[in-house]
């Protein structure tokens, strides 16, 4: 168990064709949307975040942001191109993988093919000459916390996904290491797999005192597992929080997007401040925001302008005024229906519940209500979420 | 009514598709043991000439063995002078296995270098490699040869050990091997269990590469054990010549001396260690042939 700590981190990755024409001169440009320097590329940047001993940190994020390269870097399995990594009271940045005593579940297993189950688990302890007697008992008290122990004389390729992925952290528990890297492990397991697994991760938890970084694309995931959240694009932190805390309050548009499924819908609408109270206008349809809301963007001094609406599709009921929009799909989820539809010309989901029977909506025109306090307004300039718009990264909405 | 359903069903066209696949395969069958026979019938020539006397084989062509077998065999097995055969299989012995196992041994660490490891020149590195298996061995032999004698070189085992080891041929094939079968999360699994690096690849590469080490094995072997050029310009020493090189002086000997039926049985000698090794170890060779290919 250990505290982590990354101070400024950053990566960069060296050019490894010729610079082209264009970029002669050395100066920046976007590509990928990743920044691109004359040094090479930026694939992590200004990486700040404190992990607390035994804590849970999920980071996550969509393919390319830098969440992988971020938890390697811990590893030590790549350079650290600028700042401080400090594991244990201890900068690491130039300590080897395997004095770091940090150990990691891969995406892919990585079992060796040519070890049993046995075997696998136990050679990292046989490699620091461990008692033969030590390393048996650790590995079948690892094999009982994660039920594998009758296939510990099985090769690996004789094994399911599942036990294939309780083997690899297994191999990772065996030596109790201060941290445990897990670059998303559940991604190769098909969907019931993964629940049941996702799960398992969380009784593993409790029974082994370790601090934890998890590495997903997949925000349920994220939002189940993780004491916090470090929501990433593009080589930069978007938001550091629990994940209630960044589900409600989603510190810019691609944070709000990103975390909760189906997406949230977003419109074009305006703030306007009437009778002294903020209050959303969209297509006429005005709702005064709530008092929490209204004290926020007082607080930061907001003018009134036209902003982007973002609604979560459970937020919005079907009433008698509203947003205008016609159904053009029905999704059947059993205790519940998503209406697919258009309003202002953009795909807007519905979540509305089946109580009394399916009331089928495909082709007929409703209306969408929605109350002041699930509104989220994001500027049309930067896509921050006004509310805290004078807010760092890093900070939590106390209620 | 059902039973009479069943005999409506026409089963002509099925049969004679029967017929006509029997008689395809017999035919290919055929030819197959046509080609084996092909294969085989030098080697068998090869034992018959070997059991008969040199008077025997001059008079002409049998398939029948003769009874000189052992005969030849304790002439080969007592030979001394220019061409002491029972030195030079040891001889031969020594260099094959040692230069098949450093090979082998260090194309593999080769391979996994340049596979494994991200440095600058690394493409050029593989090209270069490659580019030296273009090169056939007698074009670079002059200047070799110069370098072995400046050296003091020469009649030594090692000269023909060590130049053997840099391989170039064998190393694209575990190169390759290693692209197909050995993913790099292992590699930083095991250093993030704790193994340095030579750890890695000695309990963890080495023996994932069991089947391409085993083809090399034998293909280095057997290379090493048929090689007639090198030793011929390196060893002049009697006791240092390899079976190859003896078998060559035997055969350049005069009419008056000359003994077909021993050089036979030193030829039968000669192949037969090879022989074993592909009789024991087609399954190894197989599957490393083919391994790769499919994923396992």
């Amino acid at each position: 168990m250990a505290e982590v700590i990354l101070k400024d981190i950053k990566k960069i990755y060296p050019y490894v064709e010729k610079k082209t024409k264009n970029n002669k001169k050395g100066e920046p440009e976007k590509k990928h949307n990743l920044q691109i320097t004359d040094k090479g590329v930026v694939a992590v940047q200004n990486f700040n975040l404190e992990i607390k001993d035994g804590e849970f940190i999920v980071l996550v994020g969509p393919s390319g942001c830098g969440k992988s390269t971020t938890l390697r870097m811990v590893a030590g399995l790549e350079d650290i191109t600028e700042g401080e990594l400090i594991i244990d009271g201890k900068v690491v940045n130039s300590i080897e993988p395997k004095d770091r005593d940090i150990a990691m579940v891969f995406q892919s297993y990585a079992l060796y093919p040519h070890m049993t189950v046995y075997q696998n688990m136990a050679y990292s302890l046989k490699i620091k000459h461990t008692p033969k007697d030590v390393i048996d008992q650790k590995v079948r008290e690892a094999a009982r916390i994660l039920n594998i122990e009758e296939y510990l004389d099985r090769k690996p390729r004789s094994l399911s996904g599942g036990q294939r992925q309780r083997v690899a952290i297994g191999r990772a528990i065996v030596r109790n290491p201060k941290v445990l890297l897990m670059d998303e492990p559940l991604s190769n397991l098909d969907a019931k797999l993964r629940n049941q697994m996702r799960a398992e991760i969380i009784k593993l938890r409790k029974k082994i005192n370790t601090t934890f970084i998890y590495v997903t694309h997949d925000q349920i995931e994220a939002m189940t597992l993780g004491d916090r959240i470090v929501i990433m694009r593009d080589g930069f932190i978007q938001q550091i929080g629990t994940p209630q805390d960044v589900f409600d309050y989603p510190r810019n548009k691609f944070v709000s997007g990103f975390i909760g499924s189906p997406q949230m819908n977003y419109f074009d609408g305006k703030l306007l401040i009437e009778d002294g109270k903020y209050v959303v206008d969209v297509d006429g349809y005005k709702v005064t925001l709530s008092e929490a809301k209204q004290e926020r963007l007082t607080a930061n001094k907001i003018e009134p302008q036209d902003v982007c609406v973002g609604i979560r599709p459970d937020h919005m009921v079907i009433g008698k005024e509203g947003l205008e929009g016609m159904v053009d799909v029905s999704e059947l989820m059993g205790t519940n229906a998503h209406l697919h539809m258009t309003v202002q010309n953009k795909d807007t989901i519905v979540i509305v519940p089946i109580i009394n029977g399916y009331n089928d909506y495909v082709g007929k025109t409703v209306k969408l209500e929605f109350t002041g306090n699930l509104v989220h307004l994001f500027s049309l300039e930067n896509d921050k979420n006004l509310e805290f718009i004078n807010e760092n990264v890093y900070s939590e909405v106390e209620e | 009514m059902e039973s009479n359903n069943y005999q409506l069903i026409d089963r002509k066209a099925d049969q004679a598709a029967k017929v006509k696949l029997t008689i395809e395969r017999t035919l290919v069958y055929i030819f197959l043991v046509f080609l084996t026979i092909i294969c085989l019938f030098f080697f068998y020539l090869l034992f018959v000439n070997a059991t008969r006397s040199h008077a025997e084989i001059q008079s002409g062509f049998t398939l029948i063995p003769s009874k000189h077998f052992f005969e030849n065999f304790q002439k080969m097995w007592n030979l001394s002078g220019m061409a002491p055969v029972r030195k030079g299989l040891r001889n031969s012995f020594i260099i094959a296995s040692i230069s098949s196992v450093l090979t082998t041994y260090f194309s593999a660490l080769t391979a996994y270098g340049v596979y494994a490891y991200n440095f600058k020149g690394k493409k050029f590195v593989e090209t270069f490699i490659l580019l030296i298996m273009m090169i056939p061995s007698q074009v670079s032999s002059v200047g070799f040869l110069e370098m072995c004698n400046e050296m003091h070189w020469t009649n030594q085992y090692w000269v023909l050990i060590v130049p053997g080891i840099a391989a170039p041929a064998t190393f694209f094939y575990m190169i390759q091997h290693l692209r197909a079968t050995l993913p790099l999360d292992l590699v930083e699994a095991s250093r993030m269990d704790g193994s340095s690096e030579f750890m890695t690849f000695n309990r963890i590469v080495l023996p994932i590469m069991k089947p391409a080490l085993a083809v090399q094995l034998i293909f280095s072997f057997v290379a090493s054990w048929n090689n007639l050029y090198l030793p011929t310009l390196l060893i002049t020493k009697t006791e240092l010549k390899t079976l190859p090189t003896m078998l060559a002086l035997l055969r350049s000997a005069d009419f008056a001396n000359m003994d077909n039926g021993l050089i036979y049985m030193v030829i039968f000698i000669s192949i037969f260690p090879v022989m074993l090794v592909y009789l024991f170890l087609s399954r190894a060779i197989i599957k490393g042939v083919t391994s790769g290919s499919v994923k396992g």
